[in-house]
């Protein structure tokens, strides 16, 4: 079964996304700063990635995103944020400057939610 | 008497539009130009810019009316003096200077002559805390004037000048350099290399150095550049904050001459992070003398294809426009400063949105000091580690300090992050100081009990402003000047701002008169409590700072004063 790693700062909401991942099967992981997720990545390789965008520092799942990308991670990244809603701004995935594989806007249903992973991780 | 004529200011606006475009944020390089050209803004001027940039009168007059370098009225002599009146002016020996200037004009501060040679007035901080007394007469600088000095001075008013010499660059002393000083990086150097790496390379060796604002504020740089440039907008703009008017502050003036060069690249390095093709200056309406060598130095960047298009063929675009404030501290405040170029009072606007999202003219921006550019470009060309060599964990690198007040050294200094107040007073020679004032009028009043506490964001933080207050200095004069400076330059906007200061001051005035009980005293230090956290902006949350702790720490020297007589 895929290994999926849920990095954010939001307990409830990490908590939340876990039962809806395990309820399908997923082995989930869990980190709740860019420096323990880049760990447990390091250490569990996870198919997939599940980044929040403003954790301790606004730009810790940009900065993190660009760090897999230099160390060519093979995990699909979703990022998984309100960072448009909080800061009025648009943003989306791009190659360079956000490179994650999809940008999905806070809050998710659930089986939207288990659509994308799957998705992503089909891909 | 003179007479305007209405055609032909037209035409004048008409070619200034073509110079500075058609919309609002044309508006204050319009009004600098005409005012420098009829020596204020009369009525048929202010309508005529309104009409030419397609806005109300109204909101020409209110954005005249908020700047103090505007002026509506003809009431002024041909030459306006302006003395320095903030603390280290104060503490160089201002007051005998302007009694003496009275004295030789027969006029008093606020008055003009009756030939209408001469008008007397104060101003705010000009940036010359280090040759105090400083004073302006119009656009023109005068440094460690003496009561002595000025009647010579007033006399070569009167032959315009003819016999006088103007510095056209305002010497600095530096006291101490170390790894930004010292670096032997050239134009251009630093910008080369940044175009070789990556943007998401650049942006991690910023975080890397640990590289905070060096405004002030301390916001880690590279996060303020990561959300400009992970943000979708057509349009996005890099601004340089020249708008050094912190009291006490002046190694930007040292900067922009020194590191003009480093200071572009770093704007330059910023755009092509950001992937902004635009970028302003906004420069203090104080430096108005350093316009030509700014302007100078942008068109010898373009000329050698480090500005304008295709930057070192490189296929960056990116050219910068040199902007200047008109007397307005607030302006330092990123989002007052960002109304200020979009042709607004400078007014700070409710965050979020942060300019790196909703910055000029809506879109994302990102706004930092010269010191922070100088920084980058150093960063690119030598590496985060040659950076963060210095300082402590959360403060990296070593930061420009303006030193002024009672010491035997005034000047500029490069200290690392993580000295101690006693270290600095050493090397600035003024180790019998009574206390220090860190940070300029918006710091903390650090009396002698507390020297021992470092310069770091983790303890005392400064932008880069000490100001040392010597054995008989009286701190409720400090207090007081203090005060006055947040009245003068307080936007009005916010009530615990523009109300709280009023109320402040008032209770100086009744500490000076001795009738001040010390549960009244309580009862301000409330309100200056209050004000930290109510307030609009910096500015207002910052303003009763100095008061409160002088209040903590000087307590008994305040209370229970026989009044000075008249």
């Amino acid at each position: 079964m895929a290994k999926i790693l849920i990095v954010d700062d939001d307990y409830d909401f990490v908590s939340g996304v876990k039962t809806v991942l395990e309820s399908a099967d997923y082995e989930v992981l869990t980190a709740y700063s860019r420096q323990e997720g880049m760990e447990i990545f390091e250490e569990i390789k996870p198919d997939l990635i599940i980044l929040d965008v403003m954790m301790d520092e606004p730009d810790d799942g940009f900065t993190m995103a660009q760090d897999l990308k230099r160390e060519h991670a093979k995990a699909a990244i979703m990022m998984l944020s309100s960072v448009g809603k909080v800061t009025g701004m648009d943003y989306d995935k791009d190659e360079e400057m956000v490179p994650v594989d999809a940008f999905e806007e806070k809050p998710i249903m659930p089986n939207e939610l288990l659509n994308k992973v799957k998705n992503l991780l089909n891909n | 008497m003179q007479i305007i004529e209405r055609e032909k200011v037209k035409a004048e606006i008409a070619d200034l539009k073509k110079e500075y475009g058609n919309n609002r944020s044309a508006l204050l390089p319009i009004l600098h130009k005409l005012q420098k050209k009829y020596d204020y803004l009369p009525d048929v001027v202010m309508q005529e810019t309104a009409h030419a940039l397609d806005i109300h009168p109204v909101e020409v007059e209110e954005v005249v009316s908020f700047y103090s370098f505007f002026q509506t009225e003809n009431k002024k002599g041909k030459y306006v003096i302006r003395l320095c009146q903030t603390i280290s002016c104060e503490l160089a020996g201002k007051k005998n200077v302007a009694r003496q200037l009275e004295n030789e004009l027969g006029i008093e501060f606020g008055e003009t002559t009756e030939d209408g040679m001469f008008t007397l007035e104060y101003t705010n901080c000009m940036g010359m805390c280090d040759r105090g007394p400083a004073m302006m007469i119009n656009d023109r600088l005068f440094q460690k004037v003496t009561p002595a000095k000025v009647s010579k001075i007033i006399a070569d008013c009167r032959k315009n000048f003819i016999e006088t010499d103007f510095p056209e660059i305002i010497p600095s002393n530096i006291e101490m350099t170390g790894n930004i000083l010292e670096n032997d990086i050239t134009e251009g150097e630093g910008l080369k290399a940044a175009l070789e790496m990556s943007r998401p390379d650049i942006l991690s060796e910023i975080k890397e150095s640990g590289l905070r604002g060096r405004g002030g504020a301390g916001f880690p740089t590279s996060v303020k550049w990561q959300l400009t440039a992970a943000a979708k907008s057509g349009q996005k703009y890099v601004v340089c904050n020249a708008d050094e008017g912190e009291p006490g502050t002046f190694k930007d003036r040292y900067l922009l001459y020194r590191d003009t060069g480093k200071f572009l690249d770093g704007m330059t390095i910023a755009a092509y992070v950001l992937g902004a093709n635009k970028g302003y200056i906004y420069l203090r309406g104080e430096y108005l003398y350093m316009t030509n060598y700014i302007q100078e130095a942008l068109e010898k960047r373009r000329e050698n294809n480090l500005l304008g298009e295709n930057i070192l063929d490189e296929g960056l675009d990116f050219d910068i426009e040199l902007r200047m404030g008109a007397g307005a501290y607030v302006c330092g405040e990123e989002t007052a400063l960002i109304e200020s170029l979009e042709g607004n009072r400078g007014e700070a606007r409710n965050k979020p949105p942060f300019p790196t999202d909703v910055g000029l003219n809506e879109n994302p921006t990102t706004v930092n000091n010269v010191e922070t550019f100088v920084d980058a470009t150093l960063i690119c060309a030598k590496g985060a580690d040659w950076f963060n060599k210095y300082g402590t964990e959360k403060s990296s690198g070593t930061k420009l300090f303006s030193v002024s007040g009672d010491c035997d050294r005034p000047g500029i200094y490069e200290f690392p992050y993580g000295i101690s107040v006693r270290e600095v007073l050493k090397k600035v020679g003024a180790e019998n100081a009574k206390a220090v004032q860190i940070g300029g009028a918006s710091g903390s009043c650090i009396p002698t009990s507390e020297f021992h506490r470092e310069i770091s964001y983790e303890d005392i933080p400064s932008g880069g402003s000490i100001i040392v207050f010597g054995r008989d200095t009286d701190m409720l004069k400090v207090a007081k000047n203090f005060m006055e400076f947040f009245i003068e330059e307080s936007c009005g906007q916010c009530t615990p701002c523009r109300e709280g200061n009023q109320k402040l001051l008032e209770g100086i005035e009744m500490l000076e008169e001795g009738r001040c009980p010390s549960s009244y005293l309580d009862e301000l230090v409330e309100l200056g409590e209050t004000m930290q956290v109510a307030s609009k902006c910096g500015l207002g949350q910052s303003s009763p700072n100095a008061f409160l702790d002088i209040i903590e720490n000087f307590k008994s020297e305040l209370l229970g004063r026989v009044p000075e007589k008249a």
